[in-house]
């Protein structure tokens, strides 16, 4: 119902090409609304579902707001979304008269597979499955974009060079083309805009929320068998732990419990507002509750439980009913992330940052002052250095401990291996010079006194930095 | 431990049965045999249901993963199912399932030409094994078969508008999908027994008993009219149980007795050897068969531990209930 749930959008929302689409597979009207809901419509466009929800702990997956799921629940369609996010490749034109041109695939030869999923006119047919690395537009781009002017057609194959696009989606998902629309831009060029389309079942991680602000991840999917029943054979879809009541003081989300329960029962859609009672606007829980009984539940929605697991009733009775439950756009799938060795950033030759760029998890400053902490020198050595921005230089050292050399001697005591090769006499940076073989000192001008030292290569950036502004470690 | 046995006799009253739906008692066992009958029910009897789709053509407003997922819920009839092989040991196609002893194709082909929506339903799937067909419940109650009543909707065409597909149908489970559960509902609950205090029911007035009756959300107890007739005073009917077993452990009427001043004025506890059973069938196999086959592959389960290697191992964990199931 927010900004994050998902559901139907509008009711044109399949004719549409948004950027980033999130919809419900079945979306369902809450049992629970208000007069206010119902004015302005918004049961028409369902933004969750109504799942049976029992109020226990269940397994220990379920602290701190997690959610544990019913396995059969997921199989039916429960929390089942669609993302479709829009790709695009425009076909440029470039000064010279020159533009991109479409070619139609290779289909035999070391991209033919990659090709596989290309119409004849080299975009890719919607219906058709898109794995990573496929390609979607087979497209090339002239080498020569300026200068004299070109006839449009006459150019020859060599004087393009593929610009093809390849797909970079969730690797082992099958995502699938869903509409493909050509058409022209502000610039009067051709642009082919994809939709691809992916349908996902909840797992673990992703995130719900009812509409009470009572968000929370999910934190197992239990089978069936395993899931607590009553009597009925009714077995809840999820199970949410009872420490999330008592500080949220979500009243709202009980009357919204009995409420529904007493909606399935007795065939009425509720209202759950807690105002408006002598004006009908709302339902009072003690009607609610004389539904219940009426229907056979207690008169205070609570039901004796089953385990599943061994078939023995529960000790307590179990607060349980239907509540709407949204799911939130925060999807592991999109979030998940770890790397090993990857990209590094130029400046600094440390690794990238963020997901987005296959990037590396950072050891702050307070991780940092743990290790310190603890101790555990060698780990921050690894971690500060050896996993993030090694670097060789050659460096001038003076005899007594100078500058960089000091700063050498007080990290690396072992100088069998790593004889500084550093000047001994000014401390400063030399540079390995590849013809005489032999590191040399540029203020010395000599290589007399030269060692090799590792160190961060951000760090020897600030050195020299330090050291354009005459500023001397 | 002289005398104790691990063997029992379980005892089963059937108590009404349809087609898909049964209700019965299950006696002279304990919660683990019943729990263990139910938890098979739902994730162990095999049936068949659509596996894999390949779609031709598909204009309708649906996606394609989403008319697949709606196919593999439609239930088939699976009598053939205990029988049939799972395509994954399936030694005629080397497992790709495809073949007659590990599948069965479905083929499905609507295009709406008139102005009408056209409802796809179930009953347009044609299948290519007459044993395996869409369940369709109108077939086995006596609605009025009218052309409204046509399985189950799978997506609706408007002008214009194709589908068509081809299905492959498998063996399965309910512990890989749901799907593949014969169970809509299976569930059991402790008979329950209920004491009456005749003593202290005797000191409550008309309007006392009728409100007591009244606190139970379902009907358990009631007002006797021929006991009052027999008394000569309507004022003093006995209160008599009709219906125990519509007692659900809502300790509701217990608690209203305690109101009221009188406690224990019921005693209600469950028979822990005593089972109610509800099973009710997606219409896949019949209720009745669901039972059976749950029993069987409950056996099945038994034999493979009874049978392998490591029970004998494992004595010393297993003791003296390994020797037991290795029939000794």
């Amino acid at each position: 119902m927010g900004k994050q749930s998902m559901g139907n959008i509008a009711y044109n929302e399949l004719c549409r090409m948004d950027t980033l689409l999130y919809l419900l597979v079945y979306p369902q009207r809450p049992l629970l609304t208000t007069r206010t809901i119902e004015l302005v419509g918004y049961d028409k466009l369902g933004a969750g579902q109504n799942a049976t929800v029992a109020v226990m702990s269940y397994s220990g997956y379920d602290i701190e707001d997690a959610i544990v799921m019913n396995k059969s629940s997921l199989d039916r369609g429960f929390g089942r979304c669609i993302v479709m996010k829009k790709y695009s490749a425009i076909n440029q034109k470039y000064e010279n008269n020159t533009s991109d041109r479409i070619l139609r695939p290779d289909r035999t030869g070391p991209a033919a597979e990659r090709m596989q999923i290309l119409d004849n006119d080299g975009i890719a047919a919607p219906g058709e499955i898109i794995r990573p690395n496929d390609i979607y537009i087979n497209k090339e781009s002239p080498i020569e974009t300026r200068g004299t002017m070109v006839s449009s057609t006459g150019q020859s194959d060599s004087k393009y060079r593929p610009t093809r696009q390849t797909y970079k989606g969730p690797e082992g998902e099958t995502c699938v083309v869903d509409r493909v629309a050509l058409c022209s831009d502000k610039n009067n060029s051709l642009c082919i805009k994809f939709l691809i389309r992916h349908t996902r079942r909840p797992e673990v991680g992703d995130k719900f929320s009812s509409r009470h602000g009572q968000k929370g991840v999910c934190g197992t999917i239990i089978q069936q068998e395993d899931f607590p029943f009553s009597e009925r054979g009714i077995c809840p879809d999820l199970i949410m732990n009872p420490h999330g009541f008592p500080s949220r003081m979500t009243v709202g989300k009980m009357i919204e419990l009995l409420g529904g329960k007493a909606g399935v029962s007795c065939g009425r859609f509720h209202y759950g507002s807690a105002f408006g009672e002598p004006s009908g606007h709302a339902d009072k829980v003690e009607t609610i509750s004389e539904t219940l009984v009426r229907h056979g539940f207690s008169y205070s929605g609570k039901d004796l439980i089953y385990s599943g697991i061994s078939g023995c009733p529960l000790q307590a009775y179990i607060f349980m009913g239907p509540i709407y439950y949204q799911k939130l756009k925060h999807m592991v799938l999109d979030k998940m992330h770890a790397r090993g060795s990857g990209p590094r950033v130029m400046l600094t030759r440390q690794p990238t940052e963020g997901r987005a760029r296959n990037g590396g998890l950072r050891v702050g400053e307070m991780e940092r002052d743990c290790l310190i902490a603890y101790g555990a020198s060698m780990l921050i050595f690894e971690r500060l250095m050896i996993s993030s921005d090694p670097f060789e230089v050659q460096v001038l050292a003076h005899a007594c401990y100078k500058g960089l050399y000091h700063l050498l001697h007080c990290t690396l005591q072992d100088n069998i291996y790593l004889v500084p090769q550093v000047c001994r006499v000014c401390g400063l940076l030399g540079y390995y010079n590849h013809k005489l073989k032999a590191g040399i000192c540029s203020t010395c001008k000599n290589g007399d006194n030269i060692s090799t030292m590792k160190l961060p290569y951000a760090c020897k950036l600030l050195i020299q930095i330090w050291e354009a502004f005459l500023l001397y470690l | 431990m002289e005398g104790v046995s691990y063997q029992r006799f379980p005892r089963v009253k059937i108590r009404e049965l349809k087609d898909d739906y049964a209700k019965f008692e299950l006696g002279d066992t304990d919660a683990s045999m019943a729990n263990a009958l139910r938890r098979v029910m739902i994730a162990e009897v095999p049936t068949i249901a659509i596996d894999l789709v390949e779609i031709e053509v598909n204009s309708s407003v649906l996606n394609d993963e989403f008319i697949a997922h709606r196919l593999g819920l439609i239930p088939l009839t699976s009598e053939k199912a205990m029988s049939m092989r799972f395509s994954r040991d399936c030694d005629a196609c080397d497992g790709d399932g495809q073949c007659e002893y590990c599948s069965v194709e479905f083929h499905l082909r609507a295009k709406c030409m008139g102005d009408q929506t056209l409802d796809v339903t179930s009953k347009d799937l044609i299948s290519s094994d007459h044993n395996v067909v869409p369940v369709d419940l109108a077939d086995s109650y006596a609605y009025d078969s009218s052309d409204q009543q046509r399985g189950i909707i799978i997506v609706k065409l408007r002008r214009g508008q194709e589908l068509r597909l081809r299905a492959i149908a498998r063996k399965g489970i309910g512990k890989d999908h749901a799907k593949w559960s014969p169970a809509a509902t299976v569930t059991f609950m402790y008979e329950p027994e209920i004491h009456i205090n005749e003593d202290l029911m005797e000191t409550l007035t008309l309007a006392e008993r009728q409100a007591w009756v009244e606190s139970s959300p379902t009907k358990v107890f009631d007002l006797d009219e021929a006991t009052g007739q027999l008394k000569g005073c309507l004022l003093l009917q006995e209160v008599v149980v009709v219906d125990h077993e519509a007692y659900t452990y809502d300790e509701e009427v217990i608690k209203k007795a305690e109101a009221m001043g009188k406690p224990g004025l019921v005693e209600i506890y469950g028979k822990e050897d005593s089972f109610i059973f509800t099973v009710e069938s997606t219409g896949a196999i019949k209720a009745s068969q669901m039972v059976l086959n749950a029993i069987e592959v409950l056996k099945q389960k038994l034999d493979a531990v009874r049978l392998s290697e490591d029970t004998v191992e494992a004595d010393d964990q297993f003791g003296e209930l390994g020797a037991h199931m290795r029939g000794g």
